[in-house]
């Protein structure tokens, strides 16, 4: 049991450690694009608001870091 | 897809891991005994190479090529954010860069303390510290491996890839015989990190049925836009701190002249 526990946390720490937006922003960037792409919004639009979505992740990342370092 | 698309990440991946791995391995081989050091090495490197050939194979053989670019599209791009987001943090001074020279003295004063070498066969803990010390860093590399190689559909040159650094970053390694410190781990993190989000923002976007329009091209145009927004990051965030640090001293001067 201490083993699966173990590898547990492993994974935890893994995929996403101390920055929980880095695993869950992706995965609802993910969600919104596919959704967009079954409305049948053109995919050159919907490629560019993945791109934009994945710098706000970064962006949100960033600022929650910075707001704890000093 | 060209083999470089493969090649590469796992090139540098590996050769910033292999740096790290360098460090402890010098450590517990000076302070304790190279041989269970270096049986700890070969052991973590026989595990680390199972876990890609078995990995590796099972997931080109038995997932389909959509589901495998959506799953492991999403996985580079949360790990690709992770090293970015960090390799901009540290570039910026939030966040203290990796110091292979004091890990070295810090991990060396802790196996000092441990109970002495024995004197006659190996030594348990210096296999153990080598063995988890090359596993645990060798595992970023493995999963970038498997992950790039069979997305790609190019495994062997990843591995291949993975290998020519690890040997060349030891062959180094036995000739200054001290940690390498003046490698730039962490500009190599921001451009590895890059090429992750890049790929996996291309795949998981296959994945979910964008048709990108330029098709492979799109590859370096996602790699110029993310560049140029993490050097725009890392100088706003340098800019951010400074700001608040000076506001800071402001504050405490003012407080003191009062």
């Amino acid at each position: 049991m201490s083993y699966v526990r173990a590898f547990g946390a492993f994974l935890y720490d893994f995929l996403i450690g101390d920055a929980w937006e880095l695993f869950v922003g992706p995965i609802v960037v993910l969600v919104v694009a596919w959704s967009l792409i079954q409305a049948g919004v053109a995919a050159v639009v919907v490629g560019v608001l993945m791109v934009v979505g994945v710098l706000m992740v970064v962006a949100l990342n960033l600022f929650l870091a910075l707001r704890g370092s000093i | 897809m060209d083999p470089f698309v493969a090649v590469v990440p796992a090139f540098l991946a590996s050769a910033v891991e292999a740096v790290e791995a360098l460090t402890i391995v010098l450590a517990v081989g000076v302070t304790r005994q190279w041989r269970s050091a270096l049986y700890g090495v070969a052991t973590g490197l026989a595990v680390l190479a199972l876990i890609i050939a078995v990995f590796g194979t099972a997931i080109v053989l038995f997932v389909p090529i959509g589901a495998l670019r959506l799953v492991i599209g999403s996985l580079l791009l949360i790990y690709g954010l992770q090293w970015t987001c960090k390799a901009i943090l540290r570039a910026a001074g939030a966040k203290a860069k990796h110091d292979e020279t004091q890990i070295y003295g810090a991990l060396e004063g802790r196996l000092r303390q441990e109970a002495p070498v024995p004197e006659h066969g190996l030594d348990g803990v210096s296999f153990a510290v080598a063995f988890k010390g090359v596993l645990l860093e060798g595992l970023e590399v493995a999963f970038i491996v498997v992950t790039f190689g069979s997305s790609a559909g190019q495994l062997l040159p990843a591995a291949a890839g993975a290998l020519v650094a690890c040997l060349s970053v030891a062959l180094i390694g036995v000739v200054v015989h001290r940690p390498l410190s003046r490698v730039p781990e962490n500009g190599l993190k921001f451009v590895v990190g890059i090429m992750l989000i890049t790929f996996g923002t291309f795949w998981a976007g296959e994945g979910i049925g964008i048709d990108w329009p330029t098709g492979d091209l799109t590859i370096l145009m996602l790699v110029v836009a993310y560049a140029s927004a993490g050097l725009v990051a890392i100088w706003l965030s340098r800019a951010m701190l400074e700001t608040r640090r000076r506001r800071r001293g402001g504050a405490a001067a003012a407080f003191a002249a009062k």
